[in-house]
């Protein structure tokens, strides 16, 4: 026996959106693609920038990297607001649960001094890099061309705010609720000499007009930095009897994880456009060649204070294997690396 | 050891502003460039004092409970088949409005939020911004998932972005957003914080979700609470960005005043459409126009804010003197001009009920039943007669607001408001004194305008025949547009209603 519960159905007239049937066939579409498709306005705007006459209030020229179909292309995580906030807030619960179990057992105060020193001299100051990014994102999701792109960049700079609080939540769990080492911190940021080279390129990356090649400068940061503190240093915490940090850097690893997605995919949209391949290929060519040099040399600094502070004798090591990976990654992305391999700038 | 916990408030600093570092390997002005061409001066970010304190983990934790219940309401309403229990297919119109006109103004505001997240030089600011900006989204994404449902069913909603960025009555509310964007940050905070969220928000947006409530339509009505919470952080942000900006100088007072009266009246016009929707869409009604206006702006902005307001040097807007004269019309000469020219709507018209026309004669004495009424039953009388009147040619629109020049002298409701300006040799015109204000200020502006007519005439539009316009406007001609009482919104709505109550198939 079945349960036949009869509706009130009426047939709808049509399935959905014209430009959403148009594209994807005479179907009912997804939340997502409801959410995300030909929302931007594109064409017809009233009146020039007062803050910028060169340019329409979304133009495609705000980047030099181009999309045949401003909708080409499409975050793989299948992100619009809710599901977003959604795993966002999930993140945070997670991790707060995380700092929870580590302040019940004390084990910050059972940290090794050197492990200390990595999250106090090197971690923690990077609350400031993750507002960087987040200025950076924010400027993609406003100059952005197409949702699709823009949504992803501002979740992106969402999630960088969100980094920046959870690494001052640390700090404040390090202080026990006071604001010391965050202070310190701070400092670090400011004065310490393993810093500057990443300070120095994110305030470098915050004047660069063009939005997209800010993210990817700031990518070729993040793809060295993540590896090196949250997979290297979590295997070596393990063995160092630094559980705290392995646990804490466990959430900021499967963030990166997830980021990645929509980045790569980016990526992969400029690189495979049907029209702007081979101009697109050549544009992240020549920003790599402006950036990559000073990314590798940022990291390099910070690494070899790292080895300094920390009494890390892994790390410097660990640095060169991103620098290398990183050029590997960028070829295997279809982007040629010219610069000589890791020259500072 | 243990030390002494910090405030909440100092907790919430070291959380969000104390990221901030001032730039020293480049200058800080090229990093933050778009904050002192407006003459504003900011001697002291650090004296904005935070409306809310949000963080990221309590931000998503509060939002992605209040989408859950949200979408529970939205699905349950869609496998309900719920919109057949509206108060009647007409109601929908003013859904259309609202997808067309109002949900791509909630993007905007999405994307230029985070304008100001990225460029505004103080953090606190920053960071409300960059929450406005994700709500923003949030509004545009439920908005279009809430009425996704009804497009299955109703014509007119099918291609809002496309309409939004072509259509003649669409360019009302393109442009005023447009004029926000184009404006400098402060200029777009006064116009949009303060203006739009705040000073206007009880007229503008809160309408559709009452008129939803009122009509059945649960859907969109719980999408309106769900957005209440969001909505009145805006209008904190919307007074306390105001103040701000007045209490950090002086000098910032008359410019301030003048964008005040700007965005008044760009506002004010705007809820033209606003107004027609409340009076002539709505089946069951909310309240009058008139009333509207006099409860959320006379009473509630012109004697409760304004009077705070006059400590900063502020004072009510210029021209508000004639919002509260038109008051007694507006609805109806806005509505009259969307009648005519609906059949180059993505929206049906159609004439008030008799019902209709007696609430409107009791809710405006002094101009229905002499100016209006007699409009109404010829119209009607001529539809009777199978000759449904449309207005067969293109109307002259304002420079500056975009509404056909169906405006009145203010007080005067039988004789045609007209200004003009000249400007490089060439005339300009308008439908009001404010419009005409509005353009005087800024020429270069608005000389720029995309007029629909003109760029018609111009053959911008697809073609120089109505089929043609309509086709690149992306409307279907006989499903989308024209009168009410022959559309197939209507047609279909009897068939769903028609049957025996009693058994059936």
């Amino acid at each position: 026996m079945g349960y036949e519960l009869r509706t009130n159905v009426v047939e709808p007239v049509r399935n959905g959106f014209s430009y959403l049937t148009e594209r994807f066939g005479d179907r009912p579409a997804t939340r997502y693609q409801e959410a995300s498709f030909n929302v931007q306005p594109m064409e017809n705007f009233q009146y020039r920038p007062t803050w910028d006459a060169d340019h329409e209030l979304y133009d495609p020229n705000y980047s030099a990297l181009k999309l045949t179909d401003p909708y080409g292309y499409t975050d793989p995580r299948q992100y619009y607001y809710t599901p977003y906030v959604a795993n966002a807030a999930d993140r945070h619960e997670s991790f707060a649960q995380t700092l929870k179990y580590i302040e019940d057992r004390r084990l910050l105060d059972k940290l090794p001094e050197n492990w200390h020193t990595v999250l106090t001299g090197f971690v923690l100051p990077l609350r400031h890099y993750e507002q960087g990014a987040q200025l950076i994102s924010t400027n993609a999701s406003r100059f952005g061309y197409g949702t699709t792109v823009t949504q992803a960049a501002c979740f992106a700079s969402f999630d960088r705010i969100g980094n920046a609080q959870l690494l001052s939540l640390i700090g404040l769990a390090l202080a026990s609720g006071a604001a010391d080492t965050l202070t310190d911190a701070k400092k670090n940021w400011l004065y310490a000499p393993h810093l500057q080279g990443l300070r120095r390129m994110v305030e470098e990356l915050l004047v660069e007009p063009d939005w997209a090649a800010g993210l990817i400068g700031l990518d070729l940061l993040d793809e060295q930095l993540y590896p090196l503190l949250y997979e290297h240093l979590d295997e070596r915490s393990l063995f160092r009897n630094a559980a705290a940090y392995s646990l804490l850097a466990r959430h900021f690893n499967d963030w990166y994880a997830g980021h990645r997605k929509w980045l790569n995919a980016l990526i992969k949209a400029w690189t495979k456009d049907p029209q702007h391949s081979d101009a697109n290929t050549k544009v992240l060519g020549e920003v790599v060649d402006r950036w990559y040099p000073r990314a590798c040399g940022a990291v390099r600094e910070f690494a070899r204070g790292l080895a300094d502070s920390a009494g890390s004798v892994s790390v410097a090591g660990a640095a060169e294997r991103g620098v290398a990976e990183l050029a590997a990654s960028l070829t295997r992305a279809g982007i040629p690396v010219n610069a000589p391999e890791g020259v500072t700038a | 050891m243990a030390k002494a916990k910090l405030s909440m408030r100092e907790r919430y600093r070291l959380l969000t502003r104390d990221l901030d570092w001032e730039p020293t390997y480049v200058d800080p002005k090229k990093v933050y460039p778009y904050t002192r061409y407006e003459g504003i001066k900011i001697h002291d970010w650090d004296a904005w004092d935070d409306p809310f304190r949000l963080t990221i983990d309590s931000y998503c934790k509060y939002q992605a409970e209040k989408d859950k219940k949200l979408y529970a309401v939205i699905d349950g309403f869609a496998q309900g088949q719920g919109h057949l229990s509206l108060t009647d297919a007409r109601y929908v119109n003013s859904l259309k409005l609202f997808l067309q006109g109002v949900t791509p103004l909630e993007y905007q505001a999405h994307r230029h939020f985070g304008y100001l997240a990225r460029h505004l030089d103080g953090p606190g600011a920053r960071f409300a911004a960059l929450c406005q900006s994700i709500d923003e989204l949030r509004h545009t994404q439920t908005e279009i998932h809430t009425i996704s449902q009804y497009n299955k069913y109703y014509g007119g909603l099918h291609n809002w972005s496309r309409m939004h960025d072509r259509v003649w009555y669409l360019s009302v509310p393109k442009s005023f957003f447009d004029d926000g964007l184009s404006a400098g940050p402060f200029e777009f905070l006064t116009a949009i914080s303060f203006s739009f969220e705040y000073f206007l928000t009880n007229l503008l947006f809160v309408p559709f979700m009452s008129g939803a409530s009122f009509n059945g339509d649960l859907a969109t009505m719980t999408f309106g609470f769900s957005a209440q919470s969001d909505e009145s952080r805006h209008m904190t942000l919307g007074l306390e960005v105001l103040k701000f900006m007045l209490e950090q100088d002086e000098d910032n007072v008359p410019i301030i005043q003048d964008w005040v009266d700007k965005w008044f009246w760009r506002g004010y016009r705007l809820l033209g459409l606003v107004a027609a929707m409340m009076d002539y869409m709505l089946p069951r009604k909310i309240m009058s126009w008139k009333e509207a206006f006099e409860l959320y702006l006379e009473q509630q902005m012109l004697e409760g804010l304004f009077p705070d307001l006059e400590y900063y040097g502020i004072r009510p807007p210029r021209h508000v003197e004639q919002a509260i004269t038109e008051k007694e019309y507006m609805s109806h000469q806005v509505y009259w001009i969307l009648y005519q020219f609906s059949f180059a709507a993505s929206f049906n018209t159609t004439v008030p009920t008799d019902e209709e026309l007696d609430w409107m004669s009791g809710a405006y004495p002094e101009t229905f039943d002499r100016f209006y009424r007699p409009l109404w039953e010829r119209a009607r009388r001529l539809e009777e007669e199978g000759n449904r009147f449309f207005f067969r040619g293109l109307p002259m629109l304002c420079q500056t607001c975009q509404i056909p020049m169906g405006f009145s002298e203010p007080g005067d409701p039988s004789t045609l408001s007209i200004r003009t300006s000249q400007f490089r040799g060439e005339r300009f015109n308008f439908c009001s004194d404010g419009c005409k204000w509005i353009f005087d200020r800024e020429p270069e502006k608005y000389v720029q305008a995309w007029l629909p007519v003109h760029q018609i005439y111009q053959g911008n539009c697809g073609g120089t025949t109505i089929p043609e316009v309509l086709n690149w406007y992306g409307i279907q001609d006989g499903v989308d547009n024209g009168e009410y009482l022959t559309s197939p919104d209507k047609a279909n709505w009897d068939k769903w209603h028609t049957g025996a109550v009693v058994g059936g198939a």
